[in-house]
């Protein structure tokens, strides 16, 4: 049974989430083909701006657990911040930082500026549409430091071993120019470190990056409302035969 | 203006939440609404969070739905 369909999911996202989807266009070349096709979960405040994210299909499990950290954090968030936003912001950061230490066992410092990031024609930190024209930003993650030191070698290496079995599990060095330590991270991994940096930023210019630079597939349209969000399945959930 | 008929009846077939604040579930356990605007709207008066699904490309995972 896939996430979406599992009804503890549907129960705690319908009482604490209004929910909706949009398509986007992405694609990857694989043997000189393009192939793609991926999927993402933002769990957003009602603004727009993505508090955290789930990249890439996961179980049931993974998806609830993520939706309820969210709304959990959020609370805390609230309670901490005493309506400014500048203090919700910074705890979230510092929260998925904590996350990402507690999970994963590595450390990034949480950023708790927004650096103004124009995005021009000519601005290279863009992600752009096969003809060249600007999509979405791209939002650089704080680099790893390390493994947390509060953690033995043991300790670290079982999570090390967890993460090389999840989705999306790539080698990574730690460090600003990227020549320290060799560090496995996952999807949900980079989710965090990437989110330790840009939470509570709307969801057009977070998209870009978790699809180009967790999912590694190339973005080339911006998201877009549509009827049928699962081309798989028509409106009544019956699936459909894969047209030849 | 026949063809014009054929398709709105055709919209309306697959967009299934034909008002506004209607859901849908397309073949899952979550409400959705028709589009993030919508769910923004929604959220902001009935003090809950959005959830936002990105579906790209070719994707098709019968793990998802």
């Amino acid at each position: 049974m896939g996430a979406l369909n599992n009804p503890a999911v549907g129960k705690y996202c319908n009482e604490f989430f209004v929910s909706s989807y949009q398509k986007v266009a992405t694609f990857k070349i694989v043997g000189g083909n393009k192939q793609g096709g991926n999927v993402a979960a933002y769990f957003c405040a009602p603004d727009g701006r993505v508090l955290h994210c789930v990249a890439g299909p996961v179980d049931a499990q993974t998806f609830l657990r993520e939706a309820k950290w969210t709304v959990e954090t959020a609370k805390a968030a609230i309670e901490k911040s005493k309506g400014d936003g500048a203090k919700f912001k910074e705890f979230f950061r510092k929260a998925h930082a904590e996350k990402l230490r507690a999970e994963f066992g590595l450390a990034v410092e949480a950023v708790t500026f927004d650096p103004p990031e124009p995005m021009g024609d000519n601005d290279a930190l863009t992600y752009r549409d096969p003809t060249g024209r600007p999509l979405a930003p791209k939002l650089p993650p704080p680099p790893i430091d390390g493994p947390d030191v509060t953690l033995d070698e043991k300790k670290f290496d079982k999570l090390q071993k967890e993460a090389a079995a999840a989705p999306g599990n790539r080698v990574v060095a730690c460090g600003l120019e990227g020549k320290g330590r060799r560090v496995v991270v996952t999807n949900q991994s980079l989710v965090h470190q990437v989110m330790a940096a840009h939470s509570l930023v709307p969801i057009e210019r977070v998209y870009g990056t978790v699809f180009e630079n967790i999912l590694g597939e190339k973005i080339s349209t911006k998201p877009v409302d549509v009827v049928r969000p699962f081309s798989w399945v028509d409106k009544d959930g019956n699936r459909l035969k894969p047209q030849r | 203006m026949r063809r014009s008929a054929l398709s709105l009846a055709a919209v309306a077939l697959f967009a299934c939440p034909a008002l506004a604040g209607d859901t849908c579930g397309h073949g899952t356990t979550l409400d959705f609404v028709n589009s993030p605007k919508e769910a923004a709207a929604i959220a902001k008066k009935e003090q809950k969070l959005v959830l936002v699904l990105h579906v790209s490309g070719h994707f098709e995972d019968p793990g998802l739905t």
